[in-house]
């Protein structure tokens, strides 16, 4: 397609969507407005009705539920995609070593570093879990804590060096929290359908507002999502990481360089 | 709107200008990270802590790391294509 006619196309999308893209950008709140008919509504009605105190866990995992059980599903299927496309063209099979570009020293690691690292990678993986268990009390939640969980992986990567790392992290277990907490998930969505009621309907206890147990299913998701997105964004590093391994072929001559 | 949220508006306008122009990939991976942060502390300044974890947690952490295990691994590969 030539320039001209790509600019005639656009011209005439532009026409198209400028004015309800106007007219959007008008109707949204002013910038920095705290509340909205909807946030109002959540606040009056979340607390006494499932006993929760952050909000987002309510729309999240409660109200808008049915969203985040797509959400989830989507998550999944993203990470199995990557995986499968990366240890396809991979293999299975570990290498001994991370991969050194040529000409650059290898530097041990000092004491120092790797201490560091170990503190700072179990402080991580505690605030992690902290955040996953307190996403119904206090701002957090399940993807919040599981990703700041899988980062002390890369802590740990950084203090402890490829093969360590490698006989730490497994990638049967990550894949098993990702496959339990999205199966979690879908359980909590079915077993109210198998009752009679709507799927994710709220059927457990729902604990005190504000204590750690609160809110019956929001909890029970949230730390579903804590494990599902733990394991899937761990298991995402481990094969980006699993990348830049030296190759096995090492000392097979490549005749394109020469 | 307060003096903080402008200066941290202006602050995450700088530092994505930075991401788009360096042009060494490399670099352009810190400056991507810096932005993830920058923003990650302009959502916590407009009240939106929960946000603000997942933004600096996967904005200057997650995102940057697999870029750089991307170029890296490019760069180790190269002889083996």
């Amino acid at each position: 397609m030539n320039p001209g006619a790509r600019l005639v196309i656009f011209l005439c999308a532009l026409v198209i969507t400028a004015p309800a893209a106007w007219r959007v950008m008008h109707s949204m709140p002013t910038f920095g407005a705290a509340t909205s008919g909807y946030a109002d509504t959540v606040n009056t009605l979340a607390p006494p009705l499932r006993h929760v105190s952050n909000m987002v866990a309510a729309v999240n995992f409660d109200i808008r539920g049915f969203d985040t059980l797509g959400e989830e599903t989507m998550l999944l299927c993203a990470v199995v995609g990557a995986v499968m496309l990366l240890r396809g063209s991979r293999g299975e099979q570990e290498g001994d070593e991370a991969g050194l570009l040529a000409g650059r020293a290898d530097i041990a690691r000092s004491d120092a570093t790797t201490l560091a690292c170990r503190v700072g990678s179990t402080a991580l993986l505690l605030f992690g879990t902290y955040v996953v268990l307190h996403g119904t009390v206090t701002p957090g939640g399940g993807f919040q804590g599981g990703v700041i969980a899988s980062s002390a992986l890369l802590l740990l990567y950084l203090g402890e060096g490829y093969r360590c790392w490698r006989d730490l992290i497994h990638s049967t277990v990550l894949a098993a929290l990702e496959g339990i907490g999205a199966l979690v998930f879908v359980a909590a969505a079915a077993w109210p359908l198998a009752q009679g009621h709507p799927a994710l309907d709220n059927l457990l206890p729902l604990g005190k507002l504000k204590d750690l147990y609160s809110g019956g299913v929001i909890f029970l998701l949230n730390g579903a999502v804590g494990l599902a997105v733990t394991g899937s964004f761990g298991q995402l590093i481990l094969e980006f990481l699993e990348e830049t391994r030296s190759p096995e072929d090492e000392s097979e001559p490549n005749e394109a360089d020469t | 709107m307060k003096p903080l949220v402008i200066t941290v508006l202006l602050l995450t306008a700088l530092t994505g200008l930075l991401v788009v122009l360096s042009r060494d990939p490399a670099r352009q991976v810190f400056a991507l990270a810096a932005n993830g942060l920058m923003l990650g502390v302009l959502f916590f300044v407009l009240q939106a802590p929960d946000v603000a974890y997942s933004e600096i947690a996967v904005g200057t952490a997650v995102t940057p790391l697999l870029y750089l295990a991307t170029l890296a691994a490019l760069r180790i590969n190269k002889k083996h294509p």
